[in-house]
């Protein structure tokens, strides 16, 4: 075989590639953590107890991440890196829902009849994780072309649901854990990035417009 | 000014690599108990804390205490710590919730 005609088949590298760069394969990976915790579980290793703390912080890190990369676009312009995520948002924000569903349904088996769970209802630490997955649903249940393209520009303003969201989900983590530390850290990116970003339109509202470089006015 | 985004971004993550380190101290109560040789044992707890009409489901050592999971005699699915030396009842909560409090803890 010349190299005329291997040239146009994908080498058995850039096959390899594409595959690890597919969305499936990405999936794949997000879906790693959750099967060591349910491996985990079902050897006996992990406690029903324990699996609350693990699936509950791989959801709030998902959804963190799937948050950040719209404000990120927004301070650093547009990147390939970004790009590369922003097509990847809906895996980790889906992802972050079927961990969270993972998350009660570990609370469920662990509490293990509705009395108990309605009787701690209203401690703050878990009214607010439930409000935070009632929120989740339907932005989970419209991540998908068909329910973007039925709702149109309302798509959006439901997404905005995110936001509210993570709030509770940070009050949630917050008042369970009995301490700020662990929740902050993992929401502090998400602040400073809005942070960021304020401070970047700030700035383009207070400078003139910039003139392309090499041109003088 | 553009270095300003940047500069958020940076303490971004190094606010998060360096909060992210101490992740599992929970430790609600402290007990100051001495050395774990001068303790009672977790079993003599159980039993005295079943006999009280206690379930536990969980028990565990932290921040010097030994910290219970389980159901009160009253019904309540709490986290509560206990002296590990006296087995005096310190702290009881219901996910977060603060039910009951010792005095000076």
């Amino acid at each position: 075989m010349t190299i005329a005609t291997a040239f146009p088949y994908p080498t058995p590298v850039a096959k390899l590639r594409s595959l690890l760069n597919s969305l499936p394969f990405f999936w794949l990976l997000l879906a790693i953590p959750g099967a060591l915790m349910l491996a985990g579980w079902l050897d006996g290793a992990i406690d029903t107890m324990d699996m609350l703390h693990p699936t509950g912080e791989t959801s709030a890190r998902l959804m963190i991440a799937a948050m950040l990369i719209g404000p990120l676009t927004g301070v650093l312009g547009a990147r390939r890196w970004l790009g590369w995520l922003l097509r990847r948002r809906r895996a980790l924000g889906v992802s972050a829902f079927l961990y969270a569903l993972a998350h009660l349904v570990f609370y469920v088996i662990d509490m293990g009849n509705l009395d108990d769970m309605l009787a701690e209802i209203g401690a703050p630490g878990i009214w607010t994780g439930w409000v935070a997955l009632a929120l989740m649903l339907p932005l989970a249940c419209t991540s998908n072309n068909a329910a973007m393209r039925a709702l149109g520009a309302a798509w959006k303003r439901l997404q905005r649901l995110a936001y509210p969201a993570a709030l509770l989900t940070l009050l949630h983590w917050w008042w369970v854990h009995n301490g700020l530390a662990g929740a902050l850290a993992h929401f502090a990116p998400l602040a400073l990035v809005w942070l960021a970003l304020a401070a970047r339109r700030l700035q383009s509202v207070d400078a003139p417009p910039r003139t392309p470089k090499g041109i003088r006015p | 000014m553009t270095k300003l985004p940047l500069a958020a971004l940076a303490l971004a993550v190094a606010a998060t690599a360096g909060l992210s380190a101490p992740a599992h101290a929970t430790g609600a109560i402290k007990c100051d108990a001495g050395p774990q040789s001068g303790w009672k044992s977790r079993e003599a707890l159980e039993s005295k804390l079943t006999k009280d009409g206690w379930q536990v489901r969980k028990l565990k050592v932290d921040g010097g205490c030994y910290e219970v999971y389980g159901t009160t005699p009253e019904g309540d699915r709490v986290e509560a710590y206990f002296h590990p030396v006296t087995f005096e009842k310190l702290y009881v909560a219901r996910r977060g919730q603060v039910l009951f409090r010792a005095k000076g803890y």
